[in-house]
């Protein structure tokens, strides 16, 4: 067990420093330099090459991108180009937005997705055939598309909840869940019907099962056959891909983030590439490697912990 | 909005087995469904890049009277916030919207199959390298990652695309390297590897088409989570440059006139889904093995009304009155019990036969007779889809025929237990034994509405583990099933059927899984409980030696009926039909250096299957002595005392010689000399010529199984 942790830990260690590689090769190789950023528009050639002078810019790739880890390991990400701001403390107050939609997202998407799965699988008949093409149809439209019509028919028609903006908890609770309602529901349609069909299929697998037949025979009550002993079975692949979704909300509700005007993560990832702020840049790839790691280090222990023939091992 | 896509792709990765066995060629199955998808994939290629040929207005005329108008005459699907109609930009914009996802499903497959191909046929350390780099590919952030190349090399959608494909290509990998493994395992790849095929051809004549089928399904997943992101990137602005329409571009004009003009969000989401809906159809039509699983529905008996017992079945002289509880020393009667699957054939006909309290009922026969479909049908435990639809099954007072679900389901486990044939996958897997155990102890042993405690619960269940020969019983309690061997399994399973005190338990081939000094020792255990719990017993088996050595009656079951019942002694002492003869003499136990000289060494054919059962003597084709006359319906009469066969088939001759039991294994009853098979109903009395058995030769262990 200690040496499964010790290599699923090198190998996390080694994914975020891929990441750092990539996104710093990345920027080298984007043909424009961070001198003509900060310089301005109308800079002279002089004025650009003295700023990249003053930035390293010049010095050996592997010298630039060796202070850049050593710094970035004592927590210092370097300064933004554009308005020279820590990037560090701007993206460590970004964290709490993001975090708060994956993880109401993918709490209901799981609460939601496992209840109409496993309802599905029981009941089976119109009930089954209609939540299979309901899922099917959820999956095939775009977030975006979806968060749009939300905010059309629950902001602007029903005028229920703010369309955009983000306000803190400590500022008011109440306007914390408000401002997070809309975008929460729109990644929970899509998790959701992912769920469903995971749990969905989970189940008629484990409804099939010899084990099930034993409970049966015994009398067990159908409540706990089918929410204890075959959700159980089915348990893994569900949480498989609950991590992954709320990996994927992590690292990619930038679109989500963008429409509902949203200072997260995602927003900041917009916000650097588009306006080719490089340290910025770096920095939200290594950040988003790393809740991605952190993410799957924990799911393996979940399921590892699932599995009796792990936890037993 | 990358990954919960990634994840739907990924979820065949996480269950190779529901992937269609490999190595069958796909086989296109054309569905209405499939047909109209692929034809609109088609026509919105074409009419993509016809657009210019017929397109009502350039792709760019601006109409400034009739901005952002709704569907008319004119503009068939509207008009943009500059007057430019929605048709035309939509079909304009379809193929920068699919192709670079295309483009990305190509790069995908081109690093993904053949990365897996050379890691599966070079073994350990290739795929070990291989699979790393794929985990790690996976453990990147795709959409930042894919952000951060926008933002280093620009907005360029065909290279931002084929970036995506080589993000994609890890779970291509993952998918393919399962799939790859398991063809080239298949005997007939194997073949052509050791007659010295190369290993180029063996990849693509045989691996790469067996894979066929998923690289269909992975194909069309991961175009439409192309589409998809293609439409994320234009919708936030890192899509094609302004002026050429792209669907999320279309889309994210639309969001900027939602307030006024809501409609023009609807055309360009509508073909948008109905594209990634489309490749997804076809995908599901293409290839053999994905028909979808379908849901059970509830669970247990589903109830259809118990139909009057065919005619033809239930002829003169059958056991009992259906209509009746029977009467006298009898724990379980079932009578004319009829199984049929939906939509199928009875897989069960007429079948009757009565346990008495404390003793052991076999019911035997080869696989496919029905005998497990029987045993199941009598608590309610039937596969989906199938259900009892006659006859009556008379149990402690009731007909458990015509029990609803509820009350069927408080007599399992108190009144009826059932053990099953292969205990390894009787227990849940995820619970340790002594959950397993306790659960039922506290719902059985408690009085009225208090429930055992937990520690006293232990405690019995330690004490049941240690009746049913478990020597350490503190120990098994904190195991869980995959710890544990078949023999210790198949007790533990015992013991939990014996957590409710039953009175009835049914058997379904309890040992056949075991080896057989195990098989042995399970025997023993029943026959204890037998003896000093009153127990009464139905075991199913194929094996007349189990039969012989446990029972003290036995039905044999052929072809979804009962042809012979009665004692264990008489049955197999005297068998007065052919079938159980035959059983007889092809049974391995007969031990070896007695006379036989009419053995049988086996029984020629194989059961049919339950749709071409004969309306005379279903036995008859495989029967030696089979005259015309067994076309004709048999009526079934009593025989063996308690018990029946059908009257036509009555072996005359010098029939069975020899002793019939001999301590626990049996050793034969035989076949001697000519032997007739008499049909009653015959027109001609005349019967047929006598027919001489075949010479016997070594048997087969097994062979009437």
């Amino acid at each position: 067990m200690l040496t499964y942790l010790a290599r699923r830990l090198a190998f996390a260690v080694a994914t975020v420093l891929a990441a750092s590689v990539v996104s710093f090769l990345l920027v080298h190789a984007s043909g424009s330099s961070p001198g003509e950023i900060t310089a301005g528009a109308g800079a002279t050639p002089a004025q650009v090459a003295a700023q990249n002078q003053r930035l390293g810019w010049n010095q050996p790739l592997v010298t630039q991108y060796l202070t850049w880890l050593g710094h970035a390991l004592r927590g210092n990400l370097g300064t933004s180009l554009i308005d020279g701001h820590d990037i560090w403390s701007d993206l460590m107050s970004r964290l709490p937005v993001t975090a708060s939609i994956a993880v109401f997202a993918t709490l209901l998407s799981g609460i939601f997705g496992a209840a109409i799965g496993v309802t599905a699988a029981v009941r089976g008949g119109a009930f089954d055939r209609v939540i299979t093409a309901g899922s099917g149809l959820a999956l095939s439209l775009p977030q975006f598309w979806i968060g749009i019509l939300l905010v059309y028919l629950i902001a602007i028609k029903g005028h229920l909840l703010p369309a955009t903006g983000y306000v803190t908890f400590s500022a008011s609770p109440g306007q914390y869940l408000q401002s997070l309602a809309l975008p929460v529901i729109t990644l929970t349609i899509t998790g959701t019907a992912i769920i469903a069909r995971t749990t969905r299929t989970g189940m008629v697998t484990a409804l099939r099962q010899e084990h099930i037949r034993t409970l049966q025979a015994l009398g067990t009550p159908p409540w706990r056959i089918r929410y204890v002993h075959a959700l159980r079975f089915a348990g893994g692949p569900v949480v498989s891909v609950l991590g992954i979704q709320f990996i994927a909300l992590f690292g990619g509700s930038v679109v989500i983030e963008q429409l509902f005007a949203l200072p997260g993560l995602g927003q900041a990832a917009s916000n650097a590439i588009g306006n080719s702020d490089f340290p910025a840049v770096q920095g939200v790839v290594v950040i988003a490697t790393v809740v991605v790691v952190i993410t799957n280090l924990v799911l393996d222990l979940v399921l590892a912990a699932l599995d009796p023939k792990v936890r037993t091992a | 909005m990358t990954s919960p896509l990634l994840s739907a792709a990924a979820e065949p990765a996480a269950q190779p087995g529901a992937q269609p066995a490999a190595g069958r060629r796909p086989r296109v199955r054309l569905t209405a469904g499939g047909v109209v998808s692929a034809a609109w994939l088609v026509l919105l290629l074409l009419a993509s890049l016809t657009a210019p040929l017929w397109e009502p207005y350039p792709v760019d005329d601006q109409d400034p009277a009739h901005t952002l108008a709704g569907p008319s005459a004119s503009h068939w699907l509207g008009t943009d916030e500059l007057g430019r109609d929605v048709l035309t930009r939509i079909a304009a914009g379809s193929w920068i919207s699919v192709g670079p996802a295309l483009l990305a499903v190509v790069v995908a497959f081109g690093i993904g199959i053949p990365l897996a191909l050379v890691a599966a046929e070079h073994g350990r350390w290739v795929e070990r390298g291989s699979s790393r780099f794929a985990e790690l590919l996976l453990a990147l952030p795709s959409m930042v990652i894919l952000l951060a190349f926008v933002g280093a090399v620009g907005v360029h959608p065909w290279a931002i695309m084929t970036v995506l494909g080589v993000l994609l290509s890890a779970p291509v990998y993952r998918i393919f390297l399962g799939q790859a493994q398991s063809v080239r395992t298949l005997l007939y790849v194997d073949a052509a590897r050791v007659n010295g095929v190369s290993s180029l051809r063996v990849n693509l004549r045989h691996v790469l088409p067996a894979m066929a089928t998923t690289i269909a399904v992975q194909a069309a997943q991961l175009f439409a989570i192309g589409v998809l992101i293609e439409a994320g990137l234009a919708f936030m602005g890192f899509g094609p440059s302004v002026p050429s329409p792209s669907w999320g571009g279309l889309i994210a004009d639309a969001s900027q006139n939602v307030y006024t003009d809501p409609w023009l969000m609807v055309p360009t989401g509508v073909v948008l889904a109905l594209t990634v809906i489309a490749a997804n159809v076809v995908a599901d039509g293409v290839g053999t093995g994905r028909t979808r699983e379908r849901a059970s529905g509830p669970r247990g008996r589903k109830r259809r009304p118990v139909r009057p017992a065919p005619a033809s079945a239930a002829a003169a002289g059958a056991a009992a009155d259906v209509s009746q509880a029977p009467t006298g020393d009898v724990l379980l009667d079932v009578s004319d019990l009829t199984v049929t699957a939906d939509e199928g054939p009875d897989l069960v006909t007429g079948v009757s036969f009565a346990l008495r309290p404390g003793k052991v009922l076999g019911l035997v026969g080869e696989s496919g007779c029905g005998k497990t479909m029987t045993a199941r049908a009598l608590p309610g435990l039937l596969p989906d889809g199938v259900a009892v639809t006659g006859g009556s099954v008379w149990f402690a007072g009731r007909d458990l025929a015509s029990l609803p679900e509820q009350e069927l389901r408080a007599l399992r486990g108190r009144e009826i237990a059932l053990i099953s044939q292969e205990p390894m996958v009787a227990l849940d897997p995820v619970f340790s034994i002594g959950y397993q155990l306790t659960q039922p102890i506290r719902r059985f042993r408690g009085d009225g509405r208090n429930r055992v405690g937990r520690a006293e619960a232990r405690r019995i269940a330690a004490e049941l583990l240690g009746r049913v020969g478990i020597t350490d019983p503190r120990r098994v309690l904190r195991s869980y099933p995959h710890q544990l061997s078949g023999g210790m399994a198949q007790r533990v399973c015992i013991a939990l059927a014996l957590t409710g005190s039953p009175r009835l338990l049914i058997a379904d081939e309890p040992t056949t899984a075991l080896d057989v000094t195990v098989q042995a020792e399970i025997l023993s255990l029943l026959r204890s409980l037998v003896e000093t719990r009153g127990l009464s017993v139905l075991i199913v088996s194929h094996d007349l030696g189990v039969v012989a050595d446990l029972c003290d009656d036995v039905a044999v079951m052929y072809a979804g009926q009962v042809v012979e019942s009665g004692t264990v002694a008489e049955v197999l002492g005297q068998p007065v039909h052919p079938y159980t003869a035959a059983l007889l003499a092809a049974n391995p136990h007969v031990a070896e250096g007695l006379p036989v000289p009419g053995r049988l060494p086996s029984i020629p054919g194989t059961v049919p299957a339950p749709a071409d059962w004969p309306s005379g003597c279903r036995f008859a084709g495989r029967c030696p002595l089979a005259t015309e006359a067994c076309a004709l319906p048999v009526p079934v009469t009593p025989a063996h005392g308690h018990g029946t066969v059908p009257s036509g088939t009555v072996l005359s001759g010098t029939v069975l010689s020899g002793p019939v039991l001999s301590g626990p294994v049996l050793s034969g009853p035989v076949l001697s000399g000519t032997v007739r098979c008499v049909h009653p109903l015959s027109s001609r009395q005349e019967p047929r010529p006598p027919v001489d058995l075949p010479v016997p030769r070594p048997l087969q262990p097994g062979v009437t199984s």
